[in-house]
């Protein structure tokens, strides 16, 4: 992979159907394997947009974007298969008729392909990534009864089955009550050592950026107003010049 | 296909289908062809534009459901009107009705490749729907082409819906279809088990619904449906799903 930028988007622009402005402009933003970034940003920063764009689930009307030097446009599919992806704010039912083991399984669904069978290396997968967020307990457990956090690691360890090169997290911790949120700290560092995935986390608090996290992207109104090291960018003068202008919780 | 409805949030579905099945009698009496026919011609062609129709106008399914349901019973009357007669309006009103004594070999060897096709197809793509129905955002992320998944569940329920027409009529298969699945729904969370059980809770229910119509001289699909939601009920009120504390 050239220069090893496992996400190179340039000049890219996303517009909802139907709508005329873009929700994210003229982004510019490469990403190296193995790097940890999160991006923060207010409500309707764009800051799902970005990472729904990176996945292929959004199309860009404008630029040009490779993920794993590849189009994304033409390479959705291979795309999406190598990528964990977790959505925002997702909730289920207590009556819902799913076993853990069933859920983390279903993320290698795309991956095992149409007309084939998990085979046992894939359920193999499947117990690695429930061991990994230390969930393998839980197997049998129906998912709906899961406490927030517990849901949360389930989630984590669907996208984990994937066997990603690519992480994509959105507002992973959100809520979660504050033990939760710092178990789930603490195994996305672990996640990022041990598989060395590239991770780029969403979120909208500040004061949850995880000790692995090198890079922070700030995003503002679709634009990336900042992008720079961690520590440069969680700096009290940087947070009060962003946050001034908008009202974000946990500042 | 009742536990794909369920989980997807689609029960409205049935209703829209049982309409579709009486505007496709109607229009069978107007140019003189088996009402039956076009009953069940109205209602796949219904079940295959439902999806593409609700996501080209990017509304809910229910949505598009609700506009189909109330367009198929105003062109059932339009075409009603166009061929008077007290004749013509109960024909195609049996076709909500059914009648369980009208079904024939023929009828029994399409239920037959209906169930067959649809068990093969459960197999075959058991864990694209398991991944669909969880989340179709999420399938969609993982890889999956979810919109097929999506319009098949919608096409085979309105197959389904319309080779069942003649036994219970478009007003009460439904109730066939979701009752017997909302009944295991309160027992099991494996959805492996859910699909094995509800077929088993549907057969007793049109076993015991047969037998009582013969005991009380009462309609079959009636009945039937009238045994269904009463098991139904009962699950409720037994379901371990629903004790506090139980994890």
């Amino acid at each position: 992979m050239k220069n090893e930028n496992i996400i190179e988007l340039n000049d890219i622009s996303t517009t909802y159907e139907g709508e005329r402005i873009p929700v994210i402009k003229n982004i510019n933003l490469q990403i190296k394997k193995g790097e940890f970034v999160s991006v923060i940003g207010p409500n309707g920063a764009g800051k799902t947009t970005l990472l729904e764009t990176i996945n292929g689930l959004l199309d860009y009307k404008e630029g040009m974007g490779l993920v794993f030097g590849r189009k994304i446009k033409k390479n959705k599919t291979f795309i999406r298969r190598n990528t964990g992806y977790v959505i925002q704010n997702f909730e289920i039912d207590s009556l819902a008729p799913f076993l853990c083991k069933d859920i983390v399984m279903s993320g290698r669904s795309g991956k095992i392909g149409l007309f084939r069978f998990a085979k046992k290396t894939d359920w193999e997968k499947v117990w690695q990534s429930m061991s990994l967020v230390g969930m393998i307990d839980f197997a049998k457990r129906p998912i709906g009864k899961l406490s927030g956090g517990e849901f949360q690691k389930i989630i984590l360890a669907r996208a984990l089955a994937q066997d990603p090169d690519l992480l994509l997290l959105d507002e992973p911790l959100s809520n979660l009550d504050l033990t939760s949120r710092k178990q789930i700290e603490t195994l996305l560092n672990r996640i990022h050592e041990k598989k060395k995935i590239t991770i780029i986390m969403v979120s909208h608090d500040l004061t949850y950026v995880p000790a692995n996290c090198s890079r922070v992207l700030v995003l503002d109104k679709g634009k990336i107003i900042m992008d720079d090291k961690k520590e440069k960018i969680l700096h009290s003068d940087t947070i009060e010049k962003i946050f001034k202008k908008n009202d974000l919780r946990g500042t | 296909m009742g536990n794909f409805v369920v989980r997807m949030n689609l029960s409205s579905i049935g209703y829209c289908m049982s309409h579709a099945a009486f505007a496709g009698a109607a229009f069978g009496l107007l140019i003189s062809v088996d009402p039956m026919l076009t009953a069940v011609l109205f209602s796949i062609i219904t079940a295959m534009v439902l999806g593409p129709l609700a996501e080209k106008a990017r509304l809910e399914s229910n949505v598009v459901i609700g506009f189909m349901f109330s367009f198929m019973i105003a062109i059932a009357f339009i075409f009603l009107y166009a061929k008077p007669g007290e004749a013509a309006t109960g024909k195609a009103l049996s076709i909500l009705w059914g009648s369980l004594f009208s079904v024939d070999f023929n009828d029994v060897i399409f239920l037959g490749f209906l169930s067959f096709i649809l068990i093969i197809f459960i197999v075959v793509f058991y864990k694209e729907l398991l991944s669909v129905m969880f989340n179709r955002k999420m399938a969609e992320s993982a890889g999956i082409n979810t919109r097929i998944f999506y319009f098949a569940v919608l096409f085979f329920t309105g197959f389904a819906v319309a080779l069942s027409l003649k036994i219970v009529g478009g007003l009460l298969v439904f109730a066939l279809i979701i009752n017997p699945t909302s009944t295991a729904y309160q027992f099991f969370f494996d959805f492996k088990k859910i699909m094995i059980f509800s077929p088993i809770v549907g057969i007793v229910s049109c076993l015991s619904g047969f037998y009582i119509s013969f005991i009380f001289d009462f309609p079959i699909g009636a009945s039937i449906v009238i045994i269904s939601s009463v098991i139904f009920a009962i699950s409720i009120m037994i379901s371990p799903k629903r004790r506090k504390g139980k994890k």
